[in-house]
């Protein structure tokens, strides 16, 4: 395995105080290489979820430590996580959290107008509908597409800064199997291109489409 | 509607947050409402209030000493005649009392019958050591109740009780103080002011033809009706209050249009809502009355809380100037007013949030669940359409177009009050300080002979003098009509000029151009006659050439030769205006005239320049600028936490997206500017075109007056809403920035 790009150890996360507290992830320990499609399973509630968001940054956990293409996630202020977001990882979500003011073109572009986005975003995000085969529907608004077409918008939302990691947390959850098939085609893809791809997922159809599968149990990753 | 009921309950619950920002709104609006109604109604009903209270007479004639019996004897005889009682006016007594003292008290000696005046505190005069005094001066020299008043050579007398008569403002604004003392022997040394009642005040001027015809050897007979006093009273603050009373009805106008959007615009967020709620199948009745009830149980303690707080803040600044014009309060009689704001209010936020309801349940389910509000899409170029967080925001605001326009009309309405408000302002120094305002070109007059005139106009700086005669008299069909004759030698439009409505300027010594104002009241047209019965007694004639829009004592004024009034009124001394160079020195003038033996009298403006009324107006013009200021601050900062709340899960796809704090408050401040810019402007049209012009009229339809804002106010106005738009973002950036970008994704 080449030098991993997500590297992660020791995280625990709690939720709730006193009597009523749970810990949700209880020392979990992840690597993932470029190249990798890493799939996490586990029961709802298991803390796949959490997992996936102390990984990108928006979480922090009690405890652990994790790095992100080299770059340290944990103990960093908001500002440079922002900017470690914007650069290092993409992020697609079981609903899709597109903006619904804006066409689907006009999501895809959203990414590439923040002040971190990287050099080219705009032309590989006009690259990435074309690839997603969003072309026609693209000039929509998002309560005009399919499921399916919602979450390749997603998918070119979070490539568009061509971005080391990318997070995936049920993306094919709200979607039919067909359109749940050429979602995963796509993060197979973008991970073959190197790549860190996580994850998250109850649907076998998910993990059969993956390099490794982790099973999340009692707070902690298991092959 | 038992089922309505119940589902308004659920949504008011449910609301949670929504349900208490929809309720500030409403107070807010209410707050404008309530000060509003206050001010308009206290000061719009406060003559009439207080002639009431005081019982004031519909004729008061005054004259030189005659005998009680013989006076009563002729106005017995007059018709229409109810009651008359009589007063002995003695004037320039030294008084002193209480902090204070003035050579120029007025004492009057009440004979038996009605009073005239109303007892405000402690009781009316009985004895020979009692007096009752003005409310003016008892609060000018802090006299209360008990307390002694020294008439110099009269003697001293125990204040009895505080009075209230409102035929004249009062103390200070008005220079003479006021006491009364009863006559205990009846009016034995005779009378020279008797007080009329009459059945039907509508026809008094019979009653005062008759008296003019029956008064021979009566000497320097006076007569004053209720409009005369009413006239008397609006030289000193008439145009200001009208001004106010006018404002405060826009006001109240502004705030329905704040009240009905924000209700409108609640529903609007509730459309997907209404989609489920269509979709399980709810009728329609039940959600459009649901919607309509959810309104008025927000609305109802929101506008109660906020008429009280509107009364409350715009009270105390109405009730002192209504002290300073011998007015009273209108006390409890203010709550029926209130009541009606506070139903009209509720029903206003009911039926505005209603009528969505309604239009959104015609309409199918899932069109609703689908983002109904939303625009649909405009493809444009690749590439362009969106540039950055400020036009995102930009987006996100204008998407949802009902809201947006909700938001863009109440800030339009915010702005177009402030700049309203600052124009008001100006004109009322104006008023105070500009005789140009009341079309006057000249600063100064002096009392010199005519011979001197040619030495006045050579003094450096003069452009022009002239005579000005100016006389008093009533209209001689309509005698409780006041009519102030103004007359120039030649041409009088250099030195007061106002604008020609109608007709021609004077040429001749019989032609007259009269007062809007004057026109409007005694329905005179060009080519018609006025003829004025002077003081002196003697009678004018003149052919009306012109309508002209004055605004000096409300349009009675008529602008002629002074020909006639030398033949009719032989004591009409005129004075020398005089009329400077444009940026002549004012004191080089004035010392000009001082070397010829003048006095120079500076022209005052329409208004008083009293500082207590000014102060007065002051505090209530702060109050009603706050009230719109907090307004218009609400309506951002109320706009943005709702998308700030709606959006939240756009923001949290952003931040993880890798934004930081400036670019969500940049996306925020581009809703903000979105809905300010277009408001900004259009608040500034509506005032300059449509408010300014509509409280001009309101205020004094007889004259030029538009508080228009000028280009430096507009400024000022967008300054502070660009100021407001920088504060709201930061506010709620703040907040949402604080939050977990989990949470965001969760609730979003």
């Amino acid at each position: 395995m080449t030098s991993p790009i997500v590297r992660a150890q020791g995280l625990v996360k709690t939720f709730g105080q006193g009597r009523a507290a749970r810990r949700v992830l209880d020392g979990a320990a992840l690597e993932v290489a470029g190249g990798e499609l890493v799939a996490v399973v586990g029961r709802s509630g298991s803390g796949k979820s959490t997992l996936l968001h102390l990984l990108g940054g928006l979480d922090k956990a009690e405890a652990g430590t994790i790095e992100l293409a080299g770059e340290r996630v944990d103990g960093r202020s908001e500002r440079d996580l922002a900017r470690l977001r914007a650069r290092r990882v993409g992020f697609v979500f079981q609903f899709f959290h597109l903006v619904p003011e804006l066409s689907g073109e006009e999501n895809v572009a959203l990414a590439a107008r923040l002040p971190d986005a990287a050099p080219g975003a705009l032309e590989r995000g006009y690259e990435l509908i074309e690839r997603l085969g969003l072309g026609d529907a693209a000039g929509r608004m998002p309560h005009e597409l399919s499921g399916g077409e919602q979450q390749r918008v997603a998918l070119a939302r979070a490539l568009v800064n061509d971005p080391a990691v990318v997070l995936a947390d049920e993306p094919t959850g709200n979607l039919d199997p067909e359109a749940a098939a050429i979602v995963l085609d796509v993060l197979r893809e973008i991970a073959a291109e190197g790549r860190a791809v996580v994850l998250v997922t109850h649907e076998e159809a998910a993990t059969d489409a993956a390099t490794r599968v982790l099973r999340l149990r009692d707070g902690v990753l298991a092959t | 509607m038992r089922a309505a009921f119940r589902e308004a309950l659920v949504l008011v619950r449910a609301g949670g947050r929504r349900s208490l920002l929809a309720g500030a709104g409403v107070l807010l609006a209410a707050t404008m409402l309530g000060t509003a109604v206050t001010v308009s109604w206290s000061l719009a009903t406060g003559f009439d209030r207080s002639v009431k209270a005081a019982d004031l007479p519909d004729v008061i004639a005054r004259f030189d000493r005659e005998r009680v019996g013989e006076i009563d004897a002729k106005l017995r005889a007059l018709p229409n005649v109810e009651a008359t009682s009589y007063r002995t006016e003695i004037t320039h007594v030294r008084l002193s009392g209480g902090t204070g003292s003035t050579p120029r008290g007025v004492v009057q000696v009440v004979g038996p019958g009605r009073r005239g005046y109303a007892i405000v505190d402690g009781r009316d005069a009985r004895g020979d050591d009692d007096v009752v005094v003005e409310r003016g001066v008892a609060r000018a020299w802090h006299l209360s109740v008990g307390d002694t008043l020294s008439f110099g050579r009269f003697g001293t007398a125990q204040v009895s009780g505080i009075a209230v008569s409102p035929d004249n403002v009062a103390f200070p604004l008005a220079t003479t103080a006021r006491v009364y003392v009863a006559a205990q022997n009846g009016l034995r040394r005779g009378t020279n002011m008797a007080l009329v009642w009459t059945h039907d005040p509508r026809r008094v001027d019979v009653t005062l033809q008759q008296a003019r015809a029956t008064s021979f050897g009566v000497q320097d007979l006076r007569f004053i009706t209720h409009d005369g006093v009413r006239v008397l009273l609006d030289q000193a603050a008439g145009i200001v209050l009208a001004l106010l009373i006018a404002f405060s009805v826009v006001v109240l106008g502004a705030a329905g249009v704040m009240l009905g959007v924000a209700a409108y615009a609640d529903v609007q967020r509730r459309l997907s809502t209404i989609g489920v709620q269509r979709a399980m199948g709810f009728p329609r009745g039940t959600i459009v009355g649901a919607y309509a009830l959810r309104a008025a149980i927000v609305a109802l303690p929101a506008a109660i809380a906020g008429l009280a707080l509107g009364a409350f803040l715009a009270a105390r600044p109405t009730s002192d100037l209504l002290v300073t014009l011998n007015e009273l309060p209108p006390g409890s009689a203010l709550l029926g007013p209130l009541a009606t704001a506070l139903i009209g209010t509720v029903a206003l936020v009911a039926a505005t949030s209603a009528w969505p309801a309604l239009r959104a349940t015609a309409r199918t389910p899932v069109s609703l669940l689908r983002g109904a509000e939303l625009r649909g899409a405009a493809p444009g170029p690749r590439g362009r359409g969106l540039a950055g967080p400020l036009r995102l925001g930009a987006r996100l605001a204008s998407a949802r177009r009902a809201r947006y326009a909700g938001t863009v009309a109440v800030l339009a309405a915010c702005v177009a009050i402030v700049a309203l408000l600052l124009a008001l302002a100006s004109l009322l120094v104006a008023l105070r300080d500009d005789p140009g305002t009341l079309g006057k070109r000249y600063a100064t007059t002096a009392v010199l002979p005519a011979d001197q005139l040619p030495a006045v106009r050579q003094i450096p700086g003069v452009l022009a003098a002239s005579e000005r005669y100016q006389v008093q008299g009533a209209d001689s069909y309509s005698l409780g009509e006041p009519v102030r004759l103004i007359g120039y030698p030649g041409d009088h439009t250099v030195f007061e000029a106002p604008p020609l409505a109608a007709g021609r300027r004077v040429a001749g010594p019989d032609e007259a151009e009269v007062g809007l104002g004057l026109a409007d009241a005694l329905n005179l047209r060009v080519g018609g006659t006025l003829a004025v019965q002077l003081e002196s007694g003697g009678e004018v004639r003149y052919r009306i050439v012109g309508i002209v829009r004055a605004l000096e004592t409300e349009g009675r004024v008529a602008y002629v030769r002074p020909d006639q009034l030398l033949a009719a009124h032989a004591d009409a001394d005129p004075r020398i205006a005089v009329r400077a160079r444009p940026g002549a020195d004012q004191a080089r003038i004035d010392q000009g005239l001082r070397d010829l033996g003048a006095t120079p009298v500076a022209v005052r403006g329409a208004t008083s320049s009293n500082r207590e009324i000014l102060a007065t107006l002051a505090s209530l013009l702060r109050v009603i600028a706050l009230v719109t200021g907090l307004v218009c601050l609400y309506a951002l900062v109320q706009g943005l936490t709702v998308v700030a709340l709606e959006r939240r899960g756009t923001i949290a796809v952003l931040r993880a997206g890798g934004a930081g704090a400036p670019t969500v408050t940049r996306l925020l401040l581009g809703v903000v500017l979105v809905a300010a810019v277009p408001a900004g402007l259009l608040g500034l049209v509506v005032e300059s075109v449509a408010l300014a012009p509509l409280v001009g009229n309101l205020a004094a339809g007889y004259a030029d007056l538009v508080p228009r804002a000028s280009i430096g106010q507009a400024l000022i106005v967008a300054a502070g809403l660009i100021a407001l738009c920088l504060l709201a973002a930061l506010l709620v950036a703040r907040r949402a920035l604080r939050g977990s970008i989990v949470e965001g994704l969760r609730g979003g």
